[in-house]
C-alpha cells in the first residue's frame, strides 16, 4: 500500500514483549465487539446499550457476578488442562471427556458412602469431600493419561485419541445417569441424584471455595514451569524432542506426566461445577453445555500463549461474556445464542490479530512509488 | 517485462552488475556501497564469513530484498526488482542451499512446476527430450520420474540447478552449493558448473568455507566482510591463506598447532560394537576401539557411514545392539544417557540446530541442557538459573560468543557462535570423553580455527577425544590416530603422523588399497 512518499509494510518481529502481546489481544477483544455489534444493529438494538447490559450483568450485578465467577473458575481449570499439555508442544483436545470422567468419579465416591440414598444421609464431610476432591483428579488423570500413554510409548496422535474419548465418556455420563443407570436421579429427569446436604462445600460469600484451588494452581503451575527441573523438562521437550531428548528428557515421561495432570485439572473443574457450584450439586442435564464449554480452554490457552498467569483475564472475560451473553439474549428477545456467536467472533478475532504477534506495521519514506512488501 | 534482455550475450560481457549496494537492517549495515560485476561465462565466487552481508546481497540479486540505494544492471539496462519473479523472468535463477522442492513430486513435476508454460501448452513430453538434453550437457545423471524424497543431497541440487535452467536462467547464483555434498558429489557438482560456465552462463557461487573448492574453480574471486568489498580479485593471483587473511581480516593458521601430549590410560573401549539405524538396518558393524587420555581420534568417513549412529550409541541415544562400551573400565553399554553424561561423557551432535540447541530458549536455557541434571545447578528440582546464567557468561567470554547478552534466543546466534556456544557448554563439564560430531561443518574460517583449537587445548587437559568429520584435512591435522570408516566398519586404523591422505581417502570410499572395490 502506499500512499505519496510513504509506504505501509509488515516486518517480521524480532522481539516481543509481554505488554505487547496484552495490547493486541485488547485490540482484537475491541474489533471483535464493533463487528459483533452490527449483529446488535441488523436485530435493531443499539449495540452500545446491549454492551453495557451484558457488561453491567456479567461483572457488576449481585446475581450475574456469581454466575460469572463460578464460570471463570470452571474455564481457568480446563485451560490449564490445556495449557500444561501445550507447554511441552501436546494438545489436549480432551478436557470434555476428562471433565465428564472427573464428574463420573466424584459421584461414585457419594455413591460408594451411601450418599445417593438420601438428601439428608449423615455423611462426614471431612472425609468425603477430600475423597471427592481427589477422586475427581484422579479420574481425569487417568483418563488423561491414556493419551500420555499411547503419545509418549507408541507416538499415537495426542488429539485424534483424546477426540474419540470424549465420545466415550460423554456416553459414559449418558449409560450413567439414565433412567436405571447406577447414578439416576430417583426423580428420573435425565440427570444424577442430587448430593447429600452434608457434602456442600464451603462457600465463601457466595463463591465456592474451589476458587482458591484453582487460583493457588495458578501460583503453583507458573513456579513449576518457570523455576522448577520438570519445568524445564516440559518446556524443553514442547520446544525440541529432538533437543530435549539429547539433554537426557525422557520421551515417554514427559508426554505421559503432562497429560495425567491435564486430565487431573479437567477432572477439579467437574468437581467444581457439579458438586460446589451453590444450586447444581449434581451431574445436571445440561452436562453437554458444560462439555462443550470446556472446549474453550483451548481458546483461553491459545490467547494466553501458554502462560497460566495471562490466563486469568482471559477466562474471566471470556466466563463473563458467556452470562452476559445469555443474560442479554432473554433480555432483549434474541432469537439466537448471543454467547456462543459472540465467544465465536471473539475467537476468530483473537486468532487473527495472533498475525500481528509475528509482524508489525512499519511506515516507510520512499523517494519514488512503492509496492507493498511481506517478508517472510 | 524485458525479456530476453541476455538474449544472445557473448562471453566476457556484462550480464549482471550491482553499483552501490546498500541496505540497513536496525542496529547493522548489511551491505555498505557494495559494487558486484558478473560477466558471462564466468565463475565468480563470492566469499565472505557468516554475517558478511552474503545472504543480503544474493537476496537482493534475486530480488527477495529491495536495496536502500544502489542500483542493479541485468546486460547494460538498468532494472529494479519487486520479486524474485521479476529477476527470474531477466534470466537470474538461485540454487538455495535449504532445497525448496516438493518432496513427494517427481523430478520432472518438480523442474516444470511454477514454468511460465506448466498448464497451458507444456509438452510433457517435449519438456522430458528438453531436461533430458540439458542432463546430458551439464553431466547431471538424474533419473526424472523419481520421487524428490528418495533423491540425496546433491541430486536435489541438481533438480534445483535444472529447475532454474529450464527457466531460462542465464546468471545461476548457488547459494553454499558445496555445504552439503559428499566429496564425489562436490567432484561432479563443479564438472557440472565448469560446463556450464562454457556455455556462457554466469555462476555466482557464496561461500563461507571450504575456500579449496573456490580456488579449484572460480574465475575471479570478491570477498566481502563487514558489509564491505575487501577485495576483487583474479583467482590466479589468490592463495588459501590471502582470501582467508580478506575474509578474516587477520592471518589464518591452517596448521593447528599440535604440542605433544603423553597419552594416559585408556578412557573409552569399544569392543565389538554393533547398531541399527532407524530404518533398522545394521549402521554400526562389529566396531572396536580404544581412546586414552590426551588423544583424539579422527573417524574418517563420508556422511551415512555409521558415524552418526556410532556416536549416538556411545551419548547413550541409540542402543547397541551388540558388543561393548567401556568408560574408565567400567562398562556402560546399557547406562542411561544422564549416567553416562554424569560418568564424564560429553556429546557435541551434529546437528547443532535441531538437536545441540533450542531456537526459542535463551542462551541460559540452552546451557542448562547439560547441567539441568546435576544437583549442583537444581537442588530438590529447583533450577538455580543465577548460577547456570554465571557459567554462560563464563562460557560467552571465553568462547568469545557474539551476543548482546546472555537472554538472548539462540535462534538469534549465527552458526558459528551457537556452535561455540555448545562446544563451551559441553567442555565446561570437563568430560572425559568428548565426542565431537562434525564440530566444525558449516562453520567460517575463523570460527573453524577457534573451534579447532578448543578441542586441541582440551586435548592437553588429557580429555580423550572422538572427531567425527568429513573434512579429511580437519581429521589428518588433528587426531593422533585415524580410522576411516566405511558402511559401519573400521577400515584401518593409521597413527596420525603416519597416516596418508591418498591411502585414508581411498579405504573411506571403500576401496582396498590398490584402489579397487573391497
Amino acid at each position: 500500500m502506499s500512499t505519496g512518499k510513504h509506504r505501509l509494510k509488515f516486518e517480521k518481529r524480532v522481539t516481543f514483549a509481554g505488554w505487547q502481546a496484552a495490547l493486541i489481544s485488547g485490540l482484537a477483544i475491541a474489533f471483535a465487539l464493533a463487528l459483533f455489534s452490527l449483529i446488535f444493529i441488523l436485530a435493531r438494538i443499539n449495540p452500545l446499550t446491549a454492551y453495557q447490559k451484558m457488561l453491567a450483568y456479567a461483572f457488576t450485578n449481585r446475581y450475574g457476578l456469581p454466575l460469572t465467577i463460578n464460570r471463570f473458575i470452571f474455564l481457568l481449570l480446563c485451560t490449564y488442562a490445556f495449557i500444561i499439555p501445550f507447554r511441552a508442544g501436546l494438545w489436549n483436545i480432551g478436557m470434555t471427556g476428562q471433565f465428564y470422567m472427573g464428574a463420573l468419579s466424584t459421584f461414585a465416591v457419594v455413591f460408594a458412602f451411601g450418599g445417593k440414598a438420601s438428601r439428608h444421609a449423615d455423611l462426614s464431610p471431612e472425609l468425603v469431600i477430600p475423597l471427592m476432591l481427589l477422586a475427581a483428579a484422579v479420574g481425569g488423570a487417568a483418563f488423561g493419561a491414556i493419551a500420555g500413554f499411547l503419545r509418549g510409548r507408541f507416538n499415537v496422535n495426542e488429539i485424534v485419541v483424546t477426540m474419540m474419548l470424549n465420545s466415550i465418556a460423554s456416553w459414559l455420563v449418558a449409560q450413567m445417569i439414565k433412567e436405571g443407570g447406577p447414578f439416576m436421579n430417583p426423580g428420573g429427569r435425565s440427570e444424577s441424584f442430587e448430593l447429600p446436604y452434608a457434602v456442600y462445600p464451603p462457600l465463601i460469600q457466595e463463591i465456592p471455595f474451589t476458587i482458591f484451588l484453582a487460583l493457588g494452581i495458578t501460583a503453583l503451575l507458573s513456579f513449576v514451569l518457570a523455576r522448577t527441573r520438570i519445568g524445564y523438562q516440559i518446556r524443553a521437550y514442547g520446544h525440541s524432542p529432538q533437543a530435549a531428548q539429547y539433554a537426557g528428557v525422557s520421551p515417554f515421561k514427559i508426554p505421559f506426566l503432562v497429560f495425567l495432570l491435564g486430565g487431573a485439572l479437567a477432572g477439579l473443574a467437574a468437581y467444581h461445577y457439579f458438586a460446589a457450584v451453590p444450586g447444581v450439586y449434581k451431574i445436571s442435564r445440561n452436562y453437554g453445555y458444560f462439555g462443550d464449554l470446556a472446549f474453550y480452554g483451548i481458546i483461553c490457552g491459545l490467547i494466553s500463549l501458554g502462560d497460566p498467569v495471562a490466563a486469568i483475564p482471559v477466562a474471566l472475560l471470556f466466563g463473563g461474556l458467556s452470562i452476559g451473553g445469555r443474560f442479554i439474549q432473554g433480555e432483549l428477545h434474541m432469537n439466537f445464542g448471543v454467547d456462543y456467536a459472540l465467544l465465536g467472533v471473539l475467537m476468530i478475532s483473537l486468532v487473527a490479530f495472533q498475525f500481528f504477534f509475528r509482524y508489525k506495521i512499519v511506515w516507510i519514506k520512499t523517494g519514488e512509488s512503492a509496492h507493498v512488501g511481506i517478508h517472510h | 517485462m524485458g525479456e530476453g534482455i541476455l538474449e544472445g550475450i557473448k562471453r566476457g560481457q556484462t550480464v549482471l552488475e550491482a553499483r552501490g549496494i546498500t541496505k540497513r537492517f536496525p542496529g547493522v549495515v548489511a551491505n555498505d556501497r557494495i559494487d558486484l560485476e558478473i560477466k558471462a561465462g564466468e565463475i565468480h565466487a563470492v566469499l565472505g564469513e557468516n554475517g558478511a552481508g552474503k545472504t543480503t546481497l544474493m537476496n537482493i540479486l534475486f530480488g527477495l530484498l529491495q536495496p536502500d540505494e544502489g542500483e542493479i544492471y541485468v546486460g547494460g539496462q538498468k532494472v529494479s526488482f519487486r520479486s524474485p519473479l521479476d529477476a527470474i523472468s531477466l534470466g537470474i535463477g538461485m540454487v538455495h542451499q535449504h532445497r525448496k522442492l516438493v518432496a513427494a513430486h517427481t523430478v520432472l513435476e518438480n523442474i516444470i512446476l511454477g514454468h511460465p508454460q506448466a498448464g497451458k501448452i507444456l509438452n510433457r513430453k517435449k519438456a522430458e527430450k528438453e531436461i533430458g538434453e540439458l542432463c546430458e550437457k551439464y553431466g547431471f545423471h538424474l533419473d526424472l520420474g523419481a520421487r524428490v524424497w528418495q533423491l540425496s543431497e546433491g541430486e536435489k541440487q541438481a533438480v534445483e540447478i535444472l529447475k532454474t535452467l529450464y527457466r531460462g536462467a542465464r546468471v545461476l547464483i548457488l547459494d553454499e552449493p558445496t555445504s552439503a555434498l559428499t566429496p564425489l558429489e562436490t567432484e561432479k557438482l563443479l564438472a557440472s558448473i565448469e560446463a556450464m560456465a562454457r556455455d556462457e552462463l554466469a555462476m555466482i557461487p557464496f561461500i563461507t568455507h571450504k575456500l579449496p573448492v573456490v580456488l579449484a574453480v572460480s574465475d575471479r574471486v570478491t570477498v566481502l566482510r563487514r558489509g564491505r568489498v575487501t577485495a576483487r580479485l583474479e583467482t590466479k593471483q589468490a592463495t588459501e591463506a590471502s582470501l582467508a587473511r580478506e575474509m578474516v581480516g587477520r592471518e589464518v593458521i591452517f596448521r593447528i598447532e599440535k604440542v605433544q601430549v603423553e597419552a594416559g590410560e585408556p578412557v573409552l573401549q569399544v569392543e565389538n560394537l554393533s547398531a541399527r539405524n532407524d530404518k533398522g538396518v545394521l549402521a554400526v558393524d562389529g566396531v572396536s576401539f580404544v581412546i586414552r587420555a590426551g588423544e583424539i581420534l579422527g573417524l574418517a568417513g563420508v556422511s551415512g557411514n555409521g558415524q552418526q549412529e556410532l556416536a549416538e550409541v556411545l551419548a547413550g541415544l541409540r542402543k547397541a545392539e551388540r558388543g561393548k562400551v567401556i568408560l574408565d573400565g567400567k562398562e556402560i553399554t546399557h547406562a542411561s544417557l544422564l549416567d553416562r553424561w554424569q560418568a564424564g561423557i560429553g556429546y557435541i551432535p551434529a546437528e547443532r540446530i535441531d538437536v545441540g540447541s533450542i531456537a526459542d530458549f535463551s542462551l541460559v536455557e540452552n546451557v542448562a541442557m547439560n547441567f539441568y541434571f546435576d544437583d549442583e545447578y537444581a537442588r530438590y528440582g529447583i533450577m538455580d538459573y543465577q548460577k547456570i546464567r554465571r557459567l554462560t557468561e563464563e562460557i560467552i567470554a571465553e568462547y568469545n560468543v557474539i551476543t548482546p547478552g546472555p537472554e538472548v534466543k539462540a535462534k538469534n546466534l549465527s552458526g558459528g557462535n551457537l556452535q561455540k556456544l555448545i562446544l563451551g557448554r559441553v567442555l565446561a563439564r570437563k568430560p572425559r570423553l568428548l565426542i565431537a560430531n562434525l564440530p566444525t561443518q558449516g562453520l567460517d574460517v575463523g570460527a573453524t580455527e577457534f573451534v579447532q583449537n578448543k578441542l586441541m587445548e582440551a586435548r592437553k587437559e588429557k580429555a580423550a577425544i572422538l572427531l567425527i568429520s568429513e573434512d579429511l584435512d580437519e581429521i589428518l591435522s588433528l587426531s593422533d590416530w585415524v580410522a576411516p570408516i566405511y558402511e559401519g566398519r573400521l577400515m584401518g586404523l593409521f597413527p596420525g603422523d603416519q597416516a596418508s591422505r591418498e591411502e585414508v581417502g581411498t579405504l573411506m570410499a571403500g576401496l582396498d588399497k590398490k584402489g579397487q572395490e573391497s
